[in-house]
């Protein structure tokens, strides 16, 4: 089973081969990227296949490799192959390929599409190895890598300001999550000297009291910095300035679901905590209510589906707040499918339409029939229509909250179901029907048709596997109830009809400022995002910024001013020190050679060459020196 | 008239500063030479003179005066050499010629 290390190493490579190689070799490799994750995913059917059997902890292949022994704890790093990890595997490999066949079409006329297939394999290979990591530690590094992924890709287009804006503000936003993750690794250490997931779960029923409860609230608190949940959801909306295709795959289908599979991963942890799975119940509730409202008035195509992606993680997280990891990890699945499906849909429509505003669209469902057809099926899907695979898996978050009695839960799930139909029939209407407003509008390329189509198809057939899901992750497994479906058709079918009679009833372009002059007040809370950004922007951002300026003008004032002085004191110093050398040393050195050249010219003068001038001087001196004894003789008086 | 040792030392004196003055002032290597010679016997004089009136009589005078004379000879036979030599090199007899060590 080893061959199950070449799923995440495959795209490994193919980041690997791409960086390496200079820019205008790189891009025309990109078959390199989608052939390793094509690959990858036919090992991830061969993977899924041997789990088949299925089950709660059945696992067919391990992997350990010690990395460093620290004291006396073995830092190691795991991999385990088990039901959850063969379905994660199935669903991100093959969306990740149908992604990246569809970026073929989408991305070719980008100078740097080379750069851009090699951070999405990057990030495919860290996401195949977060869901195979059998390791808390392993599983940070991945999370972080994806966040490393998701910045690159975000501010992909880096030369305009509002994706670099954006990718900020999703690093720096999820990294206060990643905190909370950090944290509660830490804790998890403390209590286990382990970061093993398997030897961790097993011995949360001898945990301290409080311990779990410190755990879980990490763990939650990273999921949902990950996962775009109420209070940190500000930066996906953002996000949507990357492009299309990566927020398919990452900011719709798979990074943004690794808190909900991080959560259902740790949940005997949650389960060992009730409060805390509570309080990821009413986030999740607060989550989906929230995106589900202002996924309704945006004008963004991106936009709308990216408010739709939060609200429907916040379903998951419902579902995890039941402690029922089936439903949430269903409702992952087929999500991924008719998300990142609807994302290559308005992949399509942006490129067709040269805009993202929807209200500048308008019947393209004559120019791009299978755009429409995919996009409809997804739409249905996400509304919860039955037989789609939004359907089943919504009625499992529901079912998994009537099991856990939390009525008004239920009640929550409705009222999102409602606004979810509402707006995904608004967007419809918006951009299918109605008067065309734009000229020259066509289908997408063929590479980007084939992959909607190879998505639609499993968002149409995926809802007949529910019970089978179940069964695999080790759970009974039922179909809805009649009840149940006709609760959830008429929801729908309400949401639908809304949308229907304001959008889709006229043949002319909709004009909703009548609403808006209506319900000024609660149309302003929804323009301004139920103000999260400005409350960040004004507690956070800005007395941040004002400290930083501070800071700034203290290091200006005050630390250079210091810097400066003793720069201009040393200055003063080695002028004054110059001037001693020249003046003092070198005068004393010039002095002496001077005195020397000087006494030396004077004395040369009596080395005549002639013998006769030496011999009167020795004369001289026998003279001088005979006078001297005799005047010395004579005072004497010898 | 009685002559003492007075009137020797002072003949000696005489011709030593005789010999001196020439050795200073002339040109001529051969005058200087011969200057060298007075020189050498007002000494030999003096030791001769002294040697004869001193009391008791010893021979130590005498001999050093004949050493001196020796010495003397030899010297001339070296100095005459020595200005052959640079008389052939510089074509002149002068002692000032020769000033290549000037400084």
């Amino acid at each position: 089973m080893g061959w199950v290390l070449a799923i995440p190493a495959l795209p490994a490579i193919a980041f690997a081969v791409l960086v390496a190689l200079p820019r205008r070799i790189r891009n025309t490799l990109l078959w390199v990227p989608v052939s390793a994750i094509s690959i990858a995913a036919l090992l991830s059917i061969g993977a899924f296949v041997r789990v088949l059997p299925g089950g709660a902890g059945i696992v067919v292949w391990q992997f350990h490799w010690p990395l460093a022994r620290i004291g006396g704890h073995l830092l190691e790093l795991g991999m385990q192959l088990g039901p959850i990890s063969a379905v994660m595997l199935l669903t991100v490999s093959f969306v990740a390929a149908c992604v990246e066949i569809y970026s073929l079409g989408y991305m070719h006329r980008d100078e740097r599409v080379g750069w851009y297939f090699a951070v999405l394999s990057l990030f495919t290979s860290a996401m195949l190895t977060l869901v195979l990591a059998d390791n808390l530690l392993l599983l940070f590094a991945m999370w972080e890598l994806m966040g490393l992924c998701s910045y690159l890709l975000i501010g992909f287009w880096f030369e305009l300001e509002a994706p670099r804006k954006a990718s900020q503000k999703a690093f720096l936003t999820t990294r206060v999550g990643d905190l909370g993750l950090l944290f509660a690794l830490f804790v998890i250490f403390k209590q286990t000297g382990t970061f093993a997931m398997t030897p961790v779960l097993a011995s949360v029923g001898h945990w301290a009291p409080g311990v779990a409860v410190a755990a879980a609230t990490g763990l939650l608190l990273g999921a949902m910095g990950k996962s775009a949940q109420v209070p940190l959801h500000v930066w996906l909306p953002d996000a949507m300035a990357g492009p299309t295709p990566a927020s398919a795959l990452i900011h719709a289908a798979t990074m943004v679901a690794a808190g909900v599979y991080l959560i259902a991963r740790t949940m005997p942890i949650f389960v060992a905590a009730p409060p805390v799975l509570h309080a990821t119940l009413i986030v999740g509730a607060v989550t989906a209510l929230l995106g589900g409202l202002l996924a309704a008035v945006q004008h963004d195509v991106k936009k709308v589906l990216a408010y739709s992606t939060i609200s429907q993680l916040g379903l998951m997280f419902m579902a995890l707040g039941a402690a029922n990891v089936v439903a949430a990890l269903f409702h992952l699945v087929t999500h991924a499918f008719f998300k990142s499906l609807l994302f290559l849909g308005a992949g399509v429509i942006i490129h067709a339409a040269r805009t993202q505003d929807m209200r500048e669209m308008g019947g393209l469902r004559k120019h791009l029939p299978v755009t429409t057809a995919t996009f409809a099926i997804g739409s249905l899907a996400l509304a919860g229509v039955p037989p789609l695979s939004g359907f089943f898996s919504k009625d499992g978050v529901i079912a998994a909250l009537l099991e856990a009695h939390q009525y008004w839960a239920v009640a929550t799930v409705f009222l999102v179901s409602l606004f979810t139909a509402f707006y995904m029939t608004r967007l419809y209407f918006r951009v299918f029907e109605g008067p065309e407003q734009i000229e020259h509008l066509h289908e997408g390329h063929a590479s980007m048709i084939y992959p909607m189509t190879a998505l639609a198809a499993v968002t149409c057939v995926l809802g007949a596997a529910s019970v089978a899901f179940a069964v695999f992750l080790g759970r009974e497994g039922e179909w809805p109830t009649l009840g149940l479906v006709l609760a959830s058709l008429a929801v729908a079918g309400t949401g639908i009809g809304t949308g229907w009679w304001v959008y889709g009833r006229r043949s002319v372009v909709v004009n909703t400022r009548v609403y808006k002059e209506r319900v000024p007040g609660l149309y302003g809370v929804l323009q301004q995002k139920f103000y999260f950004d400005l409350v960040y922007e004004t507690v956070i951002v800005k007395p941040y910024m004002a400290l930083t300026e501070a800071l700034a003008a203290f290091d200006l004032r005050g630390i250079d001013g210091v810097v400066n002085a003793v720069a201009r004191g040393w200055v003063v110093m080695s002028a004054l020190s110059w001037r001693f050398d020249s003046s003092v040393i070198d005068g004393a050195v010039n002095g002496v050679a001077s005195i020397a050249r000087d006494s030396g010219k004077r004395v040369r003068r009596l080395q005549s060459g002639r013998l006769q001038t030496y011999q009167r001087l020795v004369l001289s001196a026998v003279v001088l020196l005979v006078l001297v004894l005799v005047v010395y003789v004579v005072v004497k008086g010898v | 008239m009685h002559v003492g040792v007075g009137a020797f030392l002072m003949l000696g004196a005489v011709l030593f500063s005789l010999g001196i003055y020439g050795a200073l002032s002339k040109r001529a290597t051969v005058q200087v030479l011969m200057s060298l010679e007075l020189m050498a016997i007002a000494i030999n004089i003096n030791l001769i003179a002294l040697a004869r009136f001193q009391t008791p009589r010893t021979m130590d005078g005498l001999f050093f005066a004949l050493f001196t004379m020796v010495d003397s000879a030899a010297e001339v036979g070296l100095g005459l050499a020595l200005m052959l030599a640079i008389f052939r090199r510089t074509d002149s007899s002068e002692v000032t010629t020769l000033d290549e060590l000037k400084g």
